[in-house]
């Protein structure tokens, strides 16, 4: 099943990027929590060795015979966000985890990388040379499933990154370039409308606030406030591990989980942005590469798709960390505490190293 | 070439894709220059406001002592509870939830918070000051819970003063500062001195705040600390006072069963040993802040507990004035102490009779006798002689018109009118006729106790017009300090034979056939004067008796000891007690521990008072023995009521 060779095909440069991502985060999660005596980052190095057997089970399968299995999956995962809606776990007022005992199952952040696989599996295996309108509608009912039930947990933001998947792969797939441009006229149509009739009040507050969070400093702007803060704090080499004062003192809330990257910003400034940075694009261009290498197009759409929420979720995250996005409970994958979407990014990444260690086996 | 063309497109599309991603993340990168090294300084201060927290440490005002090193005034730990908005995220649930725990009332702990709403939200509101145990307990317990993070538990010294308000006026109150007193030094919020010593030495007093900078966290616990600056205690200071001749006084009124004012002082340096003013205040009422109850109360009472009558009450002397006019006629070298009167029980000046208090009158008097029997028609005749401008002349070098400039203060001016003072205020000349009333203290004549003291202080000492002061010493950090006695007001070297006449007379009050028997001390030679003063005339006081105010009159008892080189001289006013010589004892139990001090016997105990109040001796002060003159307005035409003495 794993034939020798294959070793060899290994993207390492993008395996140590992703693990020295993965050290950062434990860094950053230790110095958040350690002080209050809590050991959130065992449990985030448990989370990164259960992630990487999840990586080494992606990475030996095949990824043409798990595309030919992703039915069977996508209809698994379908299943259990559904049975989360029923029987999950609640949190912070949604429901999102199974109970498994010592740790809780958060079934959205499989979803991710199972629709990838079904798009790619699907786009892929279309004999026509251009996408069709069909191919497209069966594409976005396929997306909408797992992101209506997801919505309904209620976790918008984890749904919302299911959309960066399906038009990732549409585009690479040959999505007409005017479908982009008819969709990005119908959001921006849509979203006086959506303004007036579909936010919540509370919605509504979270954008008002994002335009100009100073406002109501006390209230709903403070998170985002705080973390402009605690970003702009640490200046150009930071305050140093553990010496800063709003990660340390919690005037930044969930500092190990949504706002890591502030706290990486704050103890290690602007050097240490950089470097993360860095690391962030090395994985994001390295995967993309892979793409381009890939022998067939299901494993470029495979690796497109799992990297599209990948990046979406990067990106948005940085940018909230940085107090410059409205905050929304996303966390930063690799780095940010959570054992699932740990072992989810992980997996993720199997299935990319998968594509570009198989692109010269038949 | 389909399959060729489509992986040009897929590769076309990646490539974009791999430009986007360096684009955004280049986007990102100046993002995050920006807010790190171009704003950083602003973020880095914003992040150093949220986690740094200046509390105020409160400095310890000075303490003071008496005059034998005994603590009069100290300090002791008080608590108090205080709102920090910084962190507040819902102000009225603090509000609420702090008055629940503590036991207030929500819309009074509202007003207060309303009231500081303007000032900077690092800055504790004040909400209870010298807070119970229970409260502190209770809000310590809530504040671990974090459930009320942004309320503050300080510990803050807190004035403390001698139990049974003790020399209250003397010492004054503490106080919150008023946006008006705000400035040199005193800053929003500081504890000031507001009456009395407090007030007077504030700068002393009051010591400098320190600061201690915390580092909290964003429930505003308390994590660390920065740095501290320990607060400065304010300066130690000395008072001239003596405790035990202090409590002898105040002793001396509560058995004589009137209020009043006392100020005894050393008359050779003006050095003040006992300062009353009854009823009074609680100090210590007004060292947490006054409660509002209280303060009403205070300032609604009859009695007037808030005034200072050693400075602030003026009255007319009485006959303790004709030791003015003696002094000037003796001094302008008008009479000799052997110049005679024949009292008949009345005289006629400028048309008008006016009587003496002695209806068959004293027959023949020389000076020492009208001294001693307060002779009227003997100062009469004087006053005529004087006339007004020379009484005033030396009412002015004994110390008693104008302030005495103690170091205290609010004093009120004594008033001795003259010819000039007269036109002034109502652009009329002077009646000589009116002089005839000022020789016996009555007319215009107003003066504080504190003048009248240093009156007799001056005679007593021969002619050496002191000023009186509270304060001997000054620890400055570096050990003590003496604060030279102020500068002597006036100085006259009196004629030997006036001293002798004057100190022979007032000997006589006392211890001869006068009227200030009861202030006798075996073998300490207590001279003395009584005089009346009266709050109405007789006339007036049946008209306004349904007024149902205190119209009874004041006595005055002014008083030195030994008669030859005196060490102890002051006044005792008594008010509504009708009789100067009530006062004596008074002055007697403070000579008395004066004295027995001094010689290191054991201090007299005050017998508890027997029965009789009222004297059965003939008082010639009382103007209730007496009908009142007439003295016609000779322009005008309007009657002038005035009570003979």
């Amino acid at each position: 099943m794993f034939e020798k060779r294959l070793y060899y095909h290994i993207d390492w440069a993008m395996l140590a990027a992703i693990l020295a991502l993965c050290v950062i985060g434990v860094v950053q999660i230790y110095s958040a929590t350690a002080s209050s005596g809590q050991t959130l980052y065992v449990t985030q190095i448990y989370g990164i060795m259960l992630g990487l057997v999840a990586m080494v089970v992606c990475l030996s399968l095949d990824y043409r015979s798990l595309a030919d299995k992703s039915l069977f999956l996508y209809l698994g995962v379908v299943g259990l966000l559904v049975f989360v809606l029923f029987f999950g776990v609640v949190r912070g007022g949604s429901r999102r985890w199974i109970d498994l005992g010592p740790l809780n199952l958060q079934p959205s952040e499989f979803a991710k990388a199972t629709v990838a696989l079904v798009l790619a599996k699907f786009l892929g295996d279309s004999r026509r040379g251009a996408l069709m309108r069909g191919d497209l509608l069966i594409a976005g009912a396929i997306t909408a499933v797992p992101f209506l039930v997801i919505v309904r947990q209620p976790d918008l933001g984890t749904a919302a990154t299911l959309l960066p998947v399906l038009f990732a792969v549409a585009f690479v797939a040959g999505m007409p370039m005017r479908i982009f441009g008819i969709l990005a006229l119908v959001a921006v149509l849509a979203a006086p409308l959506a303004w007036k009739f579909a936010l919540q009040d509370y919605q509504k507050e979270r954008v008002s606030t994002f335009l100009d969070p100073e406002a109501d400093a006390k209230g709903a702007g403070y998170q985002q406030l705080q973390a402009r803060i605690t970003t702009g704090s640490g200046g150009p080499w930071g305050k140093g591990f553990q010496n800063g004062t709003q990660g340390q003192l919690r005037f930044l809330p969930v500092a190990h989980n949504d706002f890591i990257f502030s706290v990486l910003a704050e103890e290690h400034g602007f050097a240490g942005v950089m470097v993360a940075l860095g690391l962030y694009l090395f994985v994001i261009l390295r995967a993309l590469e892979s793409a381009r290498l890939a022998k067939d197009r299901l494993g470029a759409y495979l690796v497109v798709g799992v990297l599209a929420s990948f990046t979406f979720q990067v990106i948005y995250n940085i940018t909230m960390s940085a107090g410059l996005a409205p905050v929304k409970g996303l966390t930063l994958p690799l780095m940010s505490y959570g054992g699932s979407s740990m072992i989810a990014t992980l997996a993720g990444f199997g299935l990319i190293l998968n594509v570009r260690m198989r692109r010269f086996t038949n | 070439m389909a399959v060729a063309e489509e992986r040009r497109r897929i590769g076309t599309r990646l490539v974009s894709l791999q430009v986007g991603a360096v684009i955004v993340f280049a986007a990102l990168g100046i993002c995050f220059w920006t807010l790190q090294i171009v704003q950083h300084s602003k973020y880095e201060e914003m992040a150093a406001n949220n986690h740094q927290r200046t509390l105020a440490l409160r400095a310890p005002r000075g303490v003071m002592f008496d005059r034998n090193g005994r603590v009069l005034v100290d300090n002791r730990n008080s608590f108090t509870i205080s709102i920090v908005r910084e962190h507040t995220k819902d102000l009225s649930r603090t509000v609420e939830l702090l008055s629940h725990v503590a036991g207030l009332d929500p819309k009074q702990v509202k007003q207060i918070v309303d009231r500081h709403r303007g000032e900077p939200s690092y800055r504790p509101i004040v909400v209870v000051e010298d807070a119970s145990l229970a409260q502190v307990a209770a809000i310590t317990a809530r504040r671990l819970d974090f459930e009320l993070p942004d309320v503050v538990v300080e510990e803050v010294p807190t004035r403390k003063y001698p139990a049974n308000a003790l020399a209250a006026h003397l010492f004054g109150y503490v106080g919150e500062a008023s946006d008006t007193q705000v400035g040199d030094g005193v800053m929003q919020g500081d504890i000031i001195g507001q009456q009395g010593i407090e007030r007077a030495y504030n700068k002393l007093l009051m010591g400098e705040d320190g600061a201690r900078r915390v580092v909290v966290n964003s429930t505003g616990r308390e994590m660390r600390m920065i740095d501290e600056i320990p607060p400065t205690e304010g300066r130690r200071v000395q008072l001239t006072v003596d405790y035990d001749l202090q409590k002898a006084a105040e002793d001396g009124f509560r058995n004589a069963g009137f209020n009043g004012a006392a100020l005894i002082m050393d008359p050779r340096n003006g050095e003040v040993l006992t300062y009353t003013s009854l009823p009074s205040y609680d100090p210590n009422d007004f060292a947490a802040g006054i409660d509002r109850v209280t303060w009403a109360s205070l300032n609604t009472d009859k009695l007037r507990p808030l005034q200072n009558r050693v400075l602030q009450g003026r009255y007319s002397p009485g006959s303790t004035f004709k030791i003015v006019v003696a002094t000037a006629a003796l001094e302008e070298g008008l009479v000799t102490p052997d110049f005679k009167v024949n009292c008949p029980g009345g005289a006629t000046f400028f048309g008008r009779y006016y009587k003496c208090h002695l209806k068959g009158g004293h027959g023949v008097v020389d000076m020492r006798h009208a001294i001693e029997k307060s002779c009227n028609v003997y100062f009469y005749t004087l006053g005529n002689m004087l006339g007004v401008d020379k009484i005033y002349k030396w009412a002015q070098k004994l110390g008693l018109a104008g302030k005495t400039g103690i170091d205290l203060p609010n004093e009120q001016e004594s008033i001795v009118p003259n010819t000039e003072w007269k036109f002034k205020r109502s652009g009329e000349r002077w009646y000589p006729g009116e002089t005839i009333s000022v020789a016996i203290g009555q007319g215009q004549v107003s003066v504080t106790p504190a003048s009248l003291a240093v009156m007799i202080s001056t005679v007593a000492n021969g002619g050496t017009r002191v000023t009186p002061h509270v304060i001997k010493a000054v620890n400055d950090g570096n050990g003590w300090k003496s604060v030279p006695a102020p500068a002597v007001a006036d100085h006259v070297a009196f004629k030997p034979e006036t001293l002798a006449a004057l100190r022979d007379g007032l000997w006589m009050v006392v211890n001869a056939h006068g009227t200030g028997g009861r202030g006798k001390v075996e073998g300490r030679d207590v001279s003395g004067k009584t005089g009346t003063a009266q709050v109405i005339s007789n006339e007036g006081k049946a008209r306004a008796k349904a007024s149902g105010k205190d119209l009874r009159d004041h006595g005055w008892f002014v008083f030195f000891a030994p008669r030859d080189n005196p060490e102890i001289a002051g006044v005792i006013f008594g008010e509504h007690n009708e009789h100067g010589f009530l006062g004596a004892p008074i002055a007697k139990h403070v000579i008395e521990t004066y004295f027995a001090k001094k010689e290191g016997k054991p201090l007299p105990v005050l017998q508890p008072k027997d029965g009789a109040p009222v004297s059965p001796e003939e008082d010639p002060d009382s103007p209730a023995v007496f009908d009142s003159i007439e003295v016609a307005d000779s322009r005008s035409g309007d009657t002038v009521t005035l009570a003979s003495r």
